[in-house]
């Protein structure tokens, strides 16, 4: 099969063209040895079918990273039959750098000007022709992003492979002799630019001179204004997640009473073993609903953050926190990724590949899983309400957004300098793209492939850990009493007493970790009795539950101080399941994920003991 | 004068760049080259400063901005 190689540098749209040439045929995997993510995927063209290989994002060809090495590796090593090098038609002078860098490979090669629609818009003309005569191949004027004129892409692909054309001109860099290596840099890259205004004389002008910023630029970059106009448009973009999100969840929240009674009728009809019954009745459209319900969570923040992304607005917020950020080890792009894990820790860790390099990506996730999900808000107002009057919950909620900023600062501290070393700490060098229309079609497409890939592994998952969750809470007689989840939780109520937690609570500590919407059923199950801590466990809905019920219960069984930990412990512990399968899946590095997983629990277990022990002698 | 010096809507050129390899890498494919004309959008305190150049508007960290020797001149 013919391979096709993608080189760009990051925001040239090179997985935009990834994606919607090959859909969802992609496999993502790691680069031998390497934790750098290697996505391949298959797409025909006249019933001939080529593989595409987006290599890893860089800047240039230099060596200086683990992304540079590969790539670098992957052209000279003539894996490629054709590679196509793609720069932003918008800022051309600057992105052929990437170009420049490739130009001495000596390899079969076409040059695609993506974002022609907005270089247009600037007003900008580029004679693609002349471009093509003087680099000697062929030069492809592009819009990524809009979906058309792809099948131009994939004819002149064809056409090339039968008859290709490698570069006729590079910059000039000849061995230096006697000269440091920075210097040799230095040097290389003054050749390189000088041979792309060469290159570029007569091809395009530049446009200004004298860059002015938009007005709502000025407001938005305003140092102390601009990032609170920045939060507030943040939350209305979780407003339209819910929107878009809430028909999906609608239904899907239908389907465990639409589907359980018939299912458990036709079955207790055929005599199956009630136990099975159960199993198909409850389990499995439970676990059904609560995948949709997250995977639309996913598609939600996606499409939002996607938009946020496309029009530019997401590069402004990160120069707004690079600030805050780099005291964490970190840097301004990560802002994007810790704003969506307020939305969803999921979407937050997958959108931590906006990073510069493993290190960087692998600190953002653990930053991320410090930041309480929208589902945690969702539950500690319930559960706090039981406890204490409104100012106490008012307390509580500050106490714990106080406590995201102190997690943060220990996790960029532990693992900070060993993710990130202080000497290989870059700071935020990054473009600030101008404003332009989003391409909703494709923000939509991208954000579907996500969710339904989420979908996937949450079915997966999900279904195996509600088995086992299920098995262990199982009671013939329906009184948890008799479940083996009892035996165990009272064996070690012990041990987890010194946290704080009786058994009752650190149950439902433990179904925390794999969903935050499971807290309020588990409580239920495990307080009132009334029904299985399995049914409840992956239900998302908590309609189901009475409050006032279980507030009378657990003001009756447990302390004000035990409620307290054990908010805490629930709300900065692991987020969710599927955000420690995402986890692993962005990483690659199993490693490391199971030293976040590790880490975030012994914190919450260590947390709860110290709230326990200072909260019992006022709420005891 | 270093970058992070520079006022807001001033030109300049860079004078020299801090010869570490992964910094110089970084910031010659992104356009700032020993040589190369620049104008200094925004530069607030504590904020990274903006800078336009190569037809790119760039958010630089304030610190990489120290290591930027630069020249003031007259746009």
């Amino acid at each position: 099969m013919n391979c096709i190689a993608l080189l760009g540098q990051p925001n040239s749209g090179k997985s935009t063209v990834f994606n919607q040439l090959t859909g969802s045929r992609q496999h993502v995997g790691n680069w031998p040895g390497k934790t750098v993510e290697k996505k391949d995927g298959v797409y025909s063209y006249k019933n001939t079918k080529y593989t595409l290989v987006d290599l890893p994002g860089s800047y240039g060809l230099s060596g200086n990273s683990d992304e540079e090495i590969i790539t670098e590796k992957f052209i000279k090593g003539g894996e490629a039959d054709l590679v196509c090098v793609m720069v932003d038609a918008s800022q051309l002078e600057r992105s052929m750098y990437m170009l420049a860098d490739f130009a001495a490979m000596n390899v079969p090669a076409i040059l695609i000007l993506n974002m022609m629609d907005v270089a247009t818009g600037q007003g900008k003309k580029i004679n693609a022709k002349l471009l093509s005569e003087r680099l000697g191949i062929p030069v492809l004027p592009f819009t990524a992003a809009d979906g058309k004129g792809y099948d131009e892409l994939k004819a002149l692909i064809e056409k090339e492979l039968k008859k290709p054309h490698k570069l006729i001109t590079a910059p000039d860099i000849t061995v230096k002799e006697g000269y440091e290596d920075s210097e040799k840099m230095l040097l290389d890259g003054n050749e390189k630019y000088i041979w792309i205004s060469k290159i570029l004389e007569g091809v395009t002008k530049a446009s200004v001179t004298e860059y002015k910023l938009s007005r709502f630029d000025k407001l938005i970059l305003k140092p102390f204004w601009g990032k609170v106009v920045t939060i507030g448009i943040i939350l209305v973009g979780f407003l339209a997640a819910m929107l878009i999100m809430s028909p999906f969840m609608g239904v899907a929240s239908m389907l465990p009473k639409a589907l359980g009674a018939p299912i458990s009728n036709f079955l207790t009809g055929l005599h199956v073993h009630p136990w099975l019954v159960s199993v198909f009745s409850m389990l499995i459209p439970n676990t059904l609903y609560f995948c949709i319900s997250m995977a639309s969570f996913v598609f939600g923040v996606n499409v939002v953050f996607g938009f946020l992304e496309e029009i530019g607005f997401l590069a402004r917020t990160a120069y707004q926190f690079d600030g805050a950020l780099s005291k964490l080890g970190l840097q301004g792009k990560a802002v994007a990724p810790i704003l969506m894990g307020m939305g969803c820790t999921i979407g937050g860790a997958s959108g931590t590949r906006v990073m510069d390099g493993w290190g960087q990506k692998m600190l953002a996730m653990m930053v991320v899983w410090a930041v309480p999900c929208a589902s945690i808000w969702s539950i500690i107002p319930v559960i706090s309400g039981m406890f204490f009057p409104a100012w106490g919950t008012a307390l509580v909620c500050i106490g714990i957004i106080a406590y995201i900023f102190v997690l943060m600062f220990i996790v960029s501290k532990v693992f900070g300098s060993k993710l990130v070393p202080e000497e290989s700490r870059a700071g935020m060098i990054m473009e600030l793209p101008p404003y332009h229309k989003a391409h909703w079609k494709y923000i939509i497409k991208d954000s579907w492939i996500k969710c339904f890939d989420m979908f996937k592994r949450a079915l997966r998952t999900v279904t195996l850990v509600s088995i086992l969750f299920w098995g262990l809470s199982f009671s013939p007689s329906g009184n948890v009493e008799s479940s083996l989840l009892y035996k165990i939780g009272t064996f070690i109520e012990p041990v987890t007493k010194f946290f704080g937690m009786g058994w009752r609570t650190f149950v439902a500590f433990i179904s925390a970790a794999f969903a935050k919407e499971a807290v309020l059923g588990t409580l239920n199950a495990v307080f009132a009795g009334q029904s299985n801590v399995a049914d409840v466990a992956f239900n998302a809905g908590t309609g189901s539950v009475d409050k006032m019920a279980l507030s009378a219960i657990m003001t009756q069984t447990i302390s004000g101080a035990e409620a307290l930990a054990f908010m805490f412990a629930c709300t900065f512990s692991v987020p969710c399941l599927m955000a420690l399968s995402t986890t692993y899946k962005e990483s690659h590095s199993l490693k490391w994920t199971v030293k976040t997983a590790g880490f975030y629990i012994i914190a919450a277990l260590v947390l709860s003991c110290i709230v326990y022990h200072i909260a019992l002698p006022f709420l005891g | 004068m270093k970058l992070s010096e520079m006022r807001a809507s001033t030109h300049g050129t860079v004078k020299s760049l801090w010869r570490d390899e992964r910094f110089l890498s970084r910031i010659t494919s992104i356009g700032l080259t020993e040589g190369a004309d620049f104008q200094v959008v925004k530069n607030d305190r504590k904020m990274p400063v903006l800078v336009y150049v190569r037809e790119t508007l760039l958010a630089l960290n304030r610190k990489d901005c120290e290591k930027i020797e630069v020249m003031e001149v007259q746009g």
